[in-house]
């Protein structure tokens, strides 16, 4: 359902997307139960000609208390714990376990940019062969990507909608994450914290190849990002 | 009992669709270049001042072509794209929020217009070795460091001494000028590449701060 308006660009977006979409329900079926139940009784019990409104009181019988309170209740913490359940088990997944990386990229965010530091031919950061960039940044469709995110002045927050990635980048700490990319296309990568008048103008762009496309950008990696008025 | 009366609920929204006309900026002129630059008041002051705190340097009185083809690099990427120019890679969004030549002419035309400020001096420099060593910056710039458009020399004397010598290590490490498209930038990249030193930029930046505007 949410990937018919953001398509689910990950190995993890659908499982972000069943968390977000189970607490939608039960959020959603609660809210119209109850809002329906209420408006309900306010109509069942109103003032009409020959009739006083009836209101609740504090000598109402135990067992209406027990159908109308207790047990709703009850099944809302089995809801609610339904839902710890499925939040720990996508947290378990997504950000305390990773799965060994095939590349790192570096991301270091700024007032009011993204760089990028891609591998390189040889696969490994911090050798002559890095491939640096602005606002741009290209990952290989079906590979297991570590990032290792910094920022340099406040906080900013790296998000990838496509993905279902968004993770804080806090100044003074590396922070790491990984991403798989399922689909090949051109999405967004945005900043989720406010950090600045230019906040909102701080857009990058991801671009996730083929693999031969993607060996076609590092043998000549070219900056797509031209600016045209 | 409290009850809005219709006239004062047509004047209420008369009023708030005139405050958003307002708002609006003028199509043209003067007034539309001052009303862009109010992007630029955030870091670089209100009378374009600079702020040491924000790394924006003054640009109050700089030529206009100076400052548009500035802004036109900062957006095509001629200056601020570098990864180490932290300062430049701030400069750049900001830029690219001026949508068309004209506007960028307009705003370049009202900071020209800007009384010229200098802010104080910040770093311990040599203006007398600085002096020695302006000989070669004076051959574009002008023994007053008033500029020479001719050369394509914007005018220096009233630049932060900070900024002068933060642009002299960017010259030189290739932080600036990195790009070959940017012609005027190569020829100050390889006169800063003959600084030898941060002291020789301080002592630069001294002398300049010492000339009289």
């Amino acid at each position: 359902m949410l990937e018919h308006y953001m398509q689910q660009g990950s190995s993890f977006a659908s499982q972000i997307d069943g968390l977000v979409w189970m607490i939608f329900l039960m959020t959603t079926f609660w809210f119209l139960l109850v809002e329906g139940i209420l408006f309900w009784l306010l109509w069942r019990f109103r003032a009409r000609p020959g009739h006083k409104a009836v209101y609740l009181d504090d000598h109402a019988e135990h067992a209406f208390e027990v159908k109308w309170i207790e047990i709703p209740h009850r099944v809302i913490l089995l809801c609610d714990v339904a839902v710890i359940i499925g939040a720990i088990t996508v947290w378990s997944e997504v950000k305390l376990s990773a799965p060994a990386p095939d590349e790192v990229v570096r991301v270091v965010a700024q007032q009011w940019a993204w760089t990028f530091t891609h591998a390189g031919r040889d696969g490994k950061l911090d050798t002559a062969d890095d491939i640096v960039t602005i606002d741009e940044l290209h990952v290989q469709v079906g590979k297991t990507y570590s990032y290792e995110l910094g920022a340099k002045d406040v906080l900013h927050s790296f998000s990838i909608p496509v993905f279902r990635l968004k993770q804080d980048a806090i100044p003074g700490r590396v922070i790491t994450g990984w991403f798989k990319p399922t689909i090949v296309g051109e999405f967004d990568v945005q900043c989720a914290e406010i950090c600045g008048i230019g906040h909102g103008i701080m857009p990058a762009r991801l671009y996730v190849e083929t693999p031969e496309a993607h060996a076609a950008w590092i043998a000549n990696p070219t900056h797509y990002l031209a600016y045209k008025f | 009992m409290v009850t809005a009366r219709p006239s004062l609920v047509v004047m209420a929204l008369v009023a708030s669709v005139a405050s958003g006309c307002a708002s609006e900026l003028p199509s043209d002129g003067v007034a539309r270049g001052e009303a862009l630059f109010k992007n630029c008041v955030q870091c670089h002051g209100a009378e374009a001042e600079g702020s040491t705190l924000m790394n924006a340097p003054a640009i109050a009185g700089l030529p206009q072509w100076y400052v548009a083809a500035q802004v036109t690099n900062f957006q095509t990427g001629l200056r601020g794209a570098h990864a180490d120019d932290t300062e430049g890679l701030k400069m750049r969004p900001m830029s690219r929020t001026l949508k068309s030549a004209s506007d960028v002419s307009l705003v370049a035309e009202y900071v020209s217009k800007l009384p010229v400020k200098r802010g104080e001096a910040t770093l311990a420099g040599d203006a007398a070795k600085g002096q020695a060593a302006f000989a070669t910056c004076s051959a574009c710039h002008g023994a007053d460091g008033s500029g020479n458009e001719a050369m394509k020399a914007p005018p220096i004397r009233q630049l932060n001494d900070w900024y002068v010598v933060s642009q002299l290590r960017k010259f030189k490490g290739g932080v600036r000028a990195y790009d070959p498209a940017d012609t005027s930038g190569a020829t100050m990249k390889a006169m800063a590449g003959a600084i030898p030193d941060e002291a020789a930029m301080r002592d630069l930046a001294a002398y300049i701060h010492s000339l009289p505007l």
